[in-house]
């Protein structure tokens, strides 16, 4: 067991881990933070993805050690200040949101995206998210969602 | 209005926000978890279990076998013929023997790796021709699980008359549902004493059912509620993990939690059949379709499931959605020692339009003419005969999609090598073939006067709780949605069937509108559509107690003549078409699906962006089934060697939603979950054809395989 430090969706935070925790068991046990959630345990879903400095992880093959010290955030972050982010907006109106298993993720992915490029095209849209997998949607009105809250927070700056 | 709006989905809200609870987010405070131990071996006696070393562990409450059940050790959703857990004799890898019971998962899992299983090999039936001939028996009454045949006219004078005769075999293999929430849920015992179950599911009635016959106790005590559901296509319709988690909770008497690791899901849950298809077609030098055998062999696994109804309806789909006068079809589902296969999105029709959209084409290129034009000519329209000679009196909408998408196919242009263009119709029938398969709810008033609707149906990502609400309020004649949604807890509701069959919308939706019917009749005998407020009716009503109305409907369809299946099996049908763009890397072997036009006719879309939304999630399993899925038994485990269509795997798609209103269905809807998928992997397939004059019949074209069948192309 050790202590960790690190920023969880723009609060400091502190818990104990064991060695080989994972990421992901330790939001979800330790945090109770269920969002982040499971769906292969082995990297190849993108379900547990969190953003490490803003930047998307999978969380189930991060070590909880690993976050020690860095920013971490989960789809909580997105509505922190008590509205929703355009893109929970866009997710909602786009209809991009079906079973929803995939949708924090898918978000995340997102948000990253945005942050790093105000204006993707729909072949960036589409590698930001293709490490994150969808059943339900054919990723169509996920991408068509992002093209629009990219255009709505491009005019809100 | 709120038919034909995009009314925003109910659950979005706390699914973008990350608070929706799925079965995998439940928990209790001093739950238990619950973890199966599963054979490793495809058919074997059990010769001896030794528990010892798992009991001895540190934590583990409880393991549980067959011998601890109190009551009937079987299920299944159409005849009761698999074991919970395994008495002497396993028939699959992956089949359940022991539940073993932990204070933690990790516990729980370390202790079902300490169980000793000794087991003394039979003959693995690895297949349905070996199954056929084997003396080995996998169950007592034979390996033929179901025989189902489709006779309409005389195919042997069919042929005889035909100007041209095309004639092959077609493959397909095991899909998985592979939603991305695995099995999961949780059990306790309430204050009343009641096993209660909240899980992800797509029946909570049936699962009520089941659980009261394991446990022997009358269904009224127990209550089985559906946890938000990350995805089903019917893999959660049988009984998964709701049985062990409540057995688990009786001999507890703690709460137990219970959630499947991907590799469980894949070894444990029921698949898509692989069927083996010999399809004869003949036509005249004009087009028309003469005759059309087929022959259809299943592998149903060891177990009943869906088999039946997987058997039953690709037979009566199998000419596809066209006019055929003389029709004979042989279906036929084998037992095997392979998984147990079920319900998957399409019941066995995916596969058949495989065949038969092949044939067409073939068709078509042998005398000459546009694999559009031959569709239109033999299209299924108002007035014609199916299959199983049933008049279609009403919504038959398959020449508009086909309108729908012929400005695209005219003007289609290849793009050098590699680029071709394919079609893929077909036609569903809308919920369960042939026999009784009702819905019922019931709605009443809150005393603050809003209108509450109790609702049995399971949406399971698909969005059928937005729609029922908008059916509720056009058929109210409410300005406002100020309709309260009490859902998914059969402690509340009535059994509205399951979530399968592309029926909710449909028979669902009927069943609501039925109740509606009710309520606005009391509602106009009290002033409501005067003027007079809600608030006050239900104020007033509340002293005598707030009147309940239920509603009901079960689509009007006969039951198949059993030698023949001649009637009226559904009440109403689903047409599509798809045109579908690929392009193939001719040294590769890497096929990728450009561009889709995907007409649909619904009858009545009641929300367009959850149509488009079942569409395009219908392509992308389409374009899995066509070019990538395929799940080996033995070694079949993750998502490393079962692959899923990506975001870069997906063609752009347009959705062309055609309404041809559905008289029986409310505001003239019918359904689309699953005819979405069923023609596109046939459209891909053609596609490739035309890019290469490769003509695959065996499915999935992933890249060894199509790679191979370029150079053999090649050198012949
Ligand atoms: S759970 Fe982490 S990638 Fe699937
Ligand atoms: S919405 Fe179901 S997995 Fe994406």
């Amino acid at each position: 067991m050790k202590t960790i430090s690190f920023v969880l969706n723009g609060k400091k935070t502190s818990i104990e881990v064991d060695d080989n925790e994972t990421l992901l068991g330790a939001l979800r046990e330790r945090l109770g933070i269920t969002s982040v959630k499971e769906g292969c345990g082995i990297g190849e879903c993108g379900t547990c993805t969190v953003l490490v400095d803003d930047e998307p992880h999978y969380s189930c093959l991060t070590l909880a050690s690993k976050a020690n010290g860095r920013d971490i955030k989960t789809v909580e972050y997105l509505s922190s200040s008590g509205v929703l982010h355009p893109l929970q907006e866009a997710f909602i109106k786009s209809g991009a949101v079906q079973c929803g298993y995939c949708t924090p993720g898918m978000l995340l992915c997102a948000y990253s995206l945005l942050l790093k490029n105000a204006d993707p095209d729909a072949r960036d849209i589409k590698e930001a998210i293709s490490g994150n997998l969808c059943r339900c949607t054919g990723y169509i009105q996920i991408e068509e969602a992002i093209k629009n809250a990219a255009e709505i927070c491009k005019c809100d700056r | 209005m709120f038919i034909g709006q995009d009314i925003t989905r109910v659950d979005a809200l706390d699914k973008v926000l990350g608070t929706a609870a799925f079965a995998h987010d439940l928990k209790k405070n001093t739950m238990l978890f619950a973890c199966v131990v599963r054979s490793s071996r495809p058919h074997a006696m059990i010769r001896k279990i030794d528990t010892s070393a798992a009991l001895a562990l540190d934590g583990v409450v409880k393991v549980l076998s067959h011998k601890d059940i109190p009551g009937e050790n079987l299920f299944g959703a159409i005849k009761k013929d698999q074991p919970f857990l395994a008495e002497g004799r396993v028939r699959f890898k992956g089949e359940a023997i022991l539940v073993v019971v932990g204070v933690t998962e990790e516990i729980a899992r370390k202790a079902s790796g300490l169980v000793d299983i000794e087991y003394e090999d039979l003959e693995y039936i690895s297949d349905p021709f070996l199954s056929m001939r084997s003396p080995t028996l996998i169950q007592d009454g034979g390996n033929l699980l179901s025989h189902r045949k489709v006779i309409k006219g005389d195919a042997g004078k069919g042929f005889e008359s035909s100007y041209v005769i095309v004639e092959n075999t077609y493959s397909t293999t095991w899909i998985d549902h592979a939603y991305m929430e695995t099995e999961a849920g949780i059990g306790y015992t309430d204050e009343r004493g009641h096993i209660v179950v909240a899980s992800s599911t797509q029946n909570i009635h049936y699962k009520m059912k089941e659980i009261a016959r394991l446990l022997a106790i009358p269904p009224e005590q127990v209550r089985v509620v559906q946890a938000t559901t990350g995805g089903g296509f019917g893999g959660k319709l049988d009984v998964t993990v709701e049985g062990y988690i409540a057995l688990a909770v009786y001999h507890t008497k703690r709460p137990v939690v219970m959630r499947y690791t991907r590799e469980e899901s894949f070894l444990g849950q029921t698949k898509r059949h692989p069927l083996y298809i010999e399809y004869k077609t003949g036509a005249e030098k004009d087009g028309s379709l003469t005759a059309v055998e087929v022959n259809i062999i299943g592998d149903t696994g060891p177990y009943i499931s869906y088999g039946e109804t997987v058997c039953l309806r690709a037979a009566v789909h199998a000419t596809g959605p066209y006019e055929v006068p003389n029709v004979l079809v042989n279906s036929r589902m084998f037992y095997t020692n392979n998984p147990v296969s079920g319900a998957m999105r399409g019941f066995g029709v995916p596969q058949l339009a495989l065949a038969h959209e092949s044939q067409l084409d073939e068709i078509a290129q042998r005398i000459g003419m546009d694999p559009l034009d031959i569709r239109m000519k033999n299209a299924l329209k108002r007035g014609s005969l199916t299959a199983t000679s049933q008049v279609l009196n009403h919504s038959a909408g398959l020449l508009e999609t086909l309108k729908g998408i012929e400005p695209f196919w005219r003007a289609r242009r290849k793009q050098g090598p590699g680029s071709g263009f394919g079609l893929g119709c077909m036609y569903y029938g809308i919920g369960n073939t042939g026999i009784s398969n009702p819905s019922s709810c019931y709605l009443t008033f809150t005393p603050e006067g809003r209108v509450e609707m109790h609702s049995g149906v399971c949406d399971i990502g698909q969005g059928s709780d937005t729609v029922l609400l908008q059916i509720l309020c056009d058929a109210l004649g409410m300005e406002e949605m100020g309709i309260d949604l009490v859902r998914g807890d059969t402690d509340t509701s009535l059994d509205a069937g399951s979530t399968s069959a592309s029926r909710q919308t449909y028979i669902s939706g009927m069943a609501v509108c039925d109740a509606a019917q009710k309520m606005r009749e009391y509602l106009e005998g009290q002033g409501y559509y005067s003027g007079k407020p809600l608030k006050d009716i239900c104020r007033e009503a509340a002293e005598k107690g707030l009147p309940v109305f239920n509603g009901h409907f079960d689509p009007p369809t006969t039951a198949p003549d059993p030698e023949t299946s001649q009637g009226a099996p559904y009440a109403t049908y689903a047409f599509a078409t798809h045109m579908t763009e690929v392009h193939v890397d001719e040294v590769t072997g890497v096929c990728k699906a450009v561009k889709v036009h995907a007409a649909h006719d619904v009858g009545r879309a009641i929300n367009v962006s959850n149509v488009k939304g079942q569409i395009y999630g219908g392509v992308a399993m389409g374009v899995g089934l066509a070019l990538m899925e395929e799940f080996v038994p033995g070694k079949t485990e993750s998502f490393d060697n079962y692959y899923l269509p990506t975001s870069m795997d997906m063609p752009e798609v347009e959705a062309i939603v055609v309404e041809d209103p559905e008289p029986t269905g409310p505001f003239g809807a019918k359904g689309v979950g699953e005819p979405a998928l069923i023609p596109q992997a046939a459209a891909i397939v053609n596609a490739i054809k035309d890019a290469t004059g490769v003509r695959m019949r065996r499915l999935p074209c992933d890249i060894e395989r199509l790679k191979l069948a370029l150079e053999k192309n090649k050198i012949e």
